[in-house]
């Protein structure tokens, strides 16, 4: 089996290096650690380039590295939280391979046996560090036939790309030095090392049987790796039931920019891991966690499914923009909540590449504020009662045609066909059928009806129409209706009910 | 051999026809006829130009709603999106056919409260996925006010769009061009009651025939005739599914002048036919 190791230098110190801003120029970036607690001493789990630069190291105590470095910037370190965000970038990758298996703290292995859909395996880890370089990471990778091999050759090869053949691996790793066999215990390396090792290549030159009475099983092991005889097996991650983003914030924001910032980041990766899911969000919670007041949730609601960080993000400025909340924010939980298949949609020639975004975004963000019951497309449904003729289906529009071709098929487009029915219905149909007062001649004509505020006198009527049914329910109608035009007005659509025999105005030919 | 120049023959004509239609003029959108043309002749532009607020302004049942949606038809006859903002929440599906508008390119928006008629209107405006946006005030008693006109003409103006409000007599918008339309007799009067290009005064009237495709004159035309004396005898009908009629002249057999109830037939337009009086 083929895999690929991605390895993320200083992980944990890359993924936050966005909230401390952007510097000018690299070296005025602030020196970072991320500190834990150590037997009660707060120590240095990950320092950034810039102070490892000037001597912080891993497993410092906080107070020595402040000494060395006095505008040491430390943030908590918190290995359950820095797993989540490993498997939150590695379900992102799930576009590129079927399965991937985290490494932590700074690594991950995927099946690369889909390498042949993006050009070779070369290609799917070009395309794998382009994606996490557009999240704002920075990696090396490395494809190889064993776990060990792959890994080994991303963390020590210095190659940013390396790609090693099926059965080249113990040619490949001899070159490497004796750090590279760190899954080997501590005792076994130092070992080695005392033997004056200093190389794979080394390692495995050596007699098996001379180093399994010295060091035992571990010893042979660490051969065995040397020469590219790794046996451990990938083993797939399992995919989280819920799609969801968290982050707590370092300081709680009282203001819209800092809280979408940190959005900014969450909705980038939320639709990585959408993506590589292929599912798109129809439905989505932001529950921000208020400093004292406790949980505050925002749904959000997409007319469309949709995966585009830029779309759900404008969607949550529209919505935090009108949002008036009585204590900063502390933690911000966005969730996926209703989701549906993704299958993608194949461009044209000339088509452009953000599609109809407009649209999506126009239809998110009204669906959130009106509700999704306020937006549909009209539609006439078969019933005889007038009013329970108006009926409504979601909006799907078609596809917009874009490319070059879309000109010459607008051009030769069908015109639909006049529909004879429907020029005898109106435009308007009043929500509720008004009582019309109507005055009728001696033998039952109508001469005219109050409307607007006064009497006007009938100048044309066509008619009647009878319409009736539903006499085997509780609500049967009976209804002749007329075509009439009033004076001062253009043509309205009233009826005489059967049931009372009086008058409605129902609508207007407008 | 062959088949290699076979190939290059193929990919030289792929390559000369995508050219040829990358270099094809663009269709270009810039003004939404109605169709009616004494109503377009009155317009500077020949038919509502896009990047504008038009307000189409009048008395109920003057012909406001058909006008726009025969502007609505048009957009969609160049497959463009259209929208309409319900305010009221009388717009009525089973006459849109008619119309020639389609329905699956037709949003609609139905506000629950008034004032979110507006903002609707300028979220899709500035979308700039809809070629036309149908504002309607009628019925709402809300009156557009100077700031939230002042943003959709901004918008209509940066998108490219259509905006086409709907007020009532009683109170106009802010639309750059307004008509002003009232119901006649006969048909609609349309008249150019502001503009910026200087076509104010002029006017048109247009037959109630030229907003719609009403059914032809047929035989039903006659049973406008008081009480049917030159009519078809009329057919028994079953009884009121209540009580009786109270009118003994229509006894429950004939319309209210007389005439034969009937739904097969199509109703007649509305002209000289069917008895208009003057």
């Amino acid at each position: 089996m083929r895999v690929a190791f991605l390895h993320l230098p200083r992980f944990p110190v890359q993924r936050r290096r966005p909230l401390l801003g952007r510097p000018a120029a690299p070296e005025a970036e602030p020196p970072l650690a991320l500190v834990h607690a150590v037997r009660g001493v707060q120590r240095v789990a990950f320092a950034s380039a810039h102070a490892s630069a000037q001597g912080v190291r891993g497993g410092m105590a906080l107070t020595a590295a402040r000494a060395l470095v006095p505008a040491l910037v430390d943030l908590p370190y918190d290995p359950a939280e820095e797993g989540r965000a490993l498997a939150s970038v590695a379900e992102g990758l799930l576009v590129l391979a079927p399965a991937y298996m985290p490494s932590p703290p700074d690594g991950l292995w995927l099946d690369a046996s889909a390498a042949p859909l993006f050009g070779g395996e070369a290609g799917l880890l070009r395309r794998a560090l382009s994606h996490l370089l557009g999240l704002g990471l920075r990696a090396r990778g490395a494809v190889a036939s064993e776990l060990f091999t792959a890994r080994a050759l991303a963390r020590f090869g210095g190659g940013r790309v390396t790609v090693v053949s099926p059965g080249g691996s113990a040619e490949a790793l001899a070159l490497l030095p004796l750090q590279a066999l760190e899954e080997v215990e501590s005792p076994v390396h130092a070992s080695l090392g005392a033997f004056g090792l200093r190389t794979l290549g080394e390692v495995a030159r050596l007699v098996p049987a001379q180093v399994g009475v010295r060091l035992g099983t571990r010893g042979l092991r660490a051969i065995a790796l040397a020469r590219g005889g790794d046996d451990a097996r990938f083993l797939p991650a399992p995919l989280p039931e819920q799609i969801e983003e968290a982050r707590t914030l370092d300081a709680p924001a009282e203001a819209l920019e800092p809280l979408l910032f940190v959005l900014k980041g969450m909705v980038d990766a939320l639709c990585a891991r959408l993506r590589g899911r292929s599912r798109a969000a129809l439905r989505l919670t932001l529950t921000l966690l208020l400093e004292p007041d406790g949980p505050r949730e925002v749904p959000l609601v997409l007319a469309r499914p949709s995966n585009v960080p830029r779309l759900l993000l404008d969607l949550l400025r529209s919505r935090l923009e009108d949002l008036r909340l009585p204590a900063p924010v502390a933690t911000v939980v966005l969730g996926v909540k209703t989701w549906c298949q993704d299958p993608g949609q194949q461009r044209v020639l000339g088509a452009l590449p953000e599609g109809d975004a407009g649209l999506e975004s126009v239809l998110a963000r009204l669906a959130t504020a009106l509700g999704p019951e306020a937006l549909s497309s009209p539609r006439a449904a078969e019933d005889h009662r007038p009013e329970a003729a108006r009926s409504s289906a979601p909006f799907q529009p078609p596809v917009a045609e874009q490319g070059v071709h879309a000109e010459a098929r607008r051009a030769s487009a069908p015109r639909p066909a006049p529909d004879a029915r429907s020029a005898e219905r109106p435009v308007r149909l009043l929500p509720r059928p008004a009582p019309l007062p109507v005055d009728l001649g001696p033998v039952g004509e109508l001469r005219s009806a109050r409307l607007f505020g006064r009497p006007r006198a009938v100048l044309g009527l066509a008619g009647p129409e009878r319409l009736s049914g539903q006499w085997w329910t509780r609500g049967p109608f009976a209804r002749d209706y007329y075509r009439v035009h009033f004076e001062g007005l253009g043509p309205t659509w009233i009826f005489r009910d059967a049931r009372d025999g009086r008058f409605y105005l129902h609508g207007f030919f407008d | 051999m062959d088949a290699a120049r076979v190939n290059a023959e193929t990919l030289e004509r792929l390559r000369a026809r995508i050219q040829a239609l990358q270099a094809a003029p663009r269709a270009h959108l810039a003004v939404l006829r109605t169709g009616v043309e004494a109503v377009d002749a009155l317009l500077p532009a020949g038919g509502f130009p896009l990047g504008e607020v038009v307000e189409l302004w009048g008395s109920p049942a003057s012909g406001r709603t058909r006008l726009a949606l025969r502007v609505v038809a048009e957009a969609h006859r160049a497959l463009r999106l259209a929208a309409y903002v319900d305010g009221p929440g009388e717009l009525y599906p089973p006459a849109l056919a008619a119309l020639g508008v389609e329905a699956g390119r037709l949003f609609w928006v139905r506000p629950g409260a008034s004032f979110q008629g507006s903002w609707a209107a300028l979220q899709l405006l500035r979308s700039g996925a809809f070629a036309c946006v149908v504002l309607d005030l009628t019925h709402t008693g809300q009156r557009l006010a100077p700031a939230a006109a002042k943003r959709l003409h901004d918008a209509a103006a940066r998108a490219g769009g259509l905006l086409l409000l709907l007020t009532p007599e009683e109170a106009p918008g802010e639309g750059s061009l307004r008509l002003l339309t009232t119901a006649g007799p006969h048909g609609m009067h349309v008249e150019v009651v502001r503009s910026r290009q200087g076509m104010r005064a002029r006017a048109a009237d247009v037959p109630w025939e030229a907003l719609g495709p009403w059914g032809p004159p047929s035989r039903a035309s006659c049973l406008l005739d008081p009480f049917g004396q030159s009519g078809p005898v009329p057919a028994p009908l079953p009884p009121s599914l209540q009580r009786p009629r109270t009118s003994e002249v229509r006894n429950g057999l004939c319309g209210i002048q007389g005439q034969r109830p009937g739904r097969d037939l199509a109703l007649p337009a509305l002209g000289s036919p069917l008895g208009l009086k003057g």
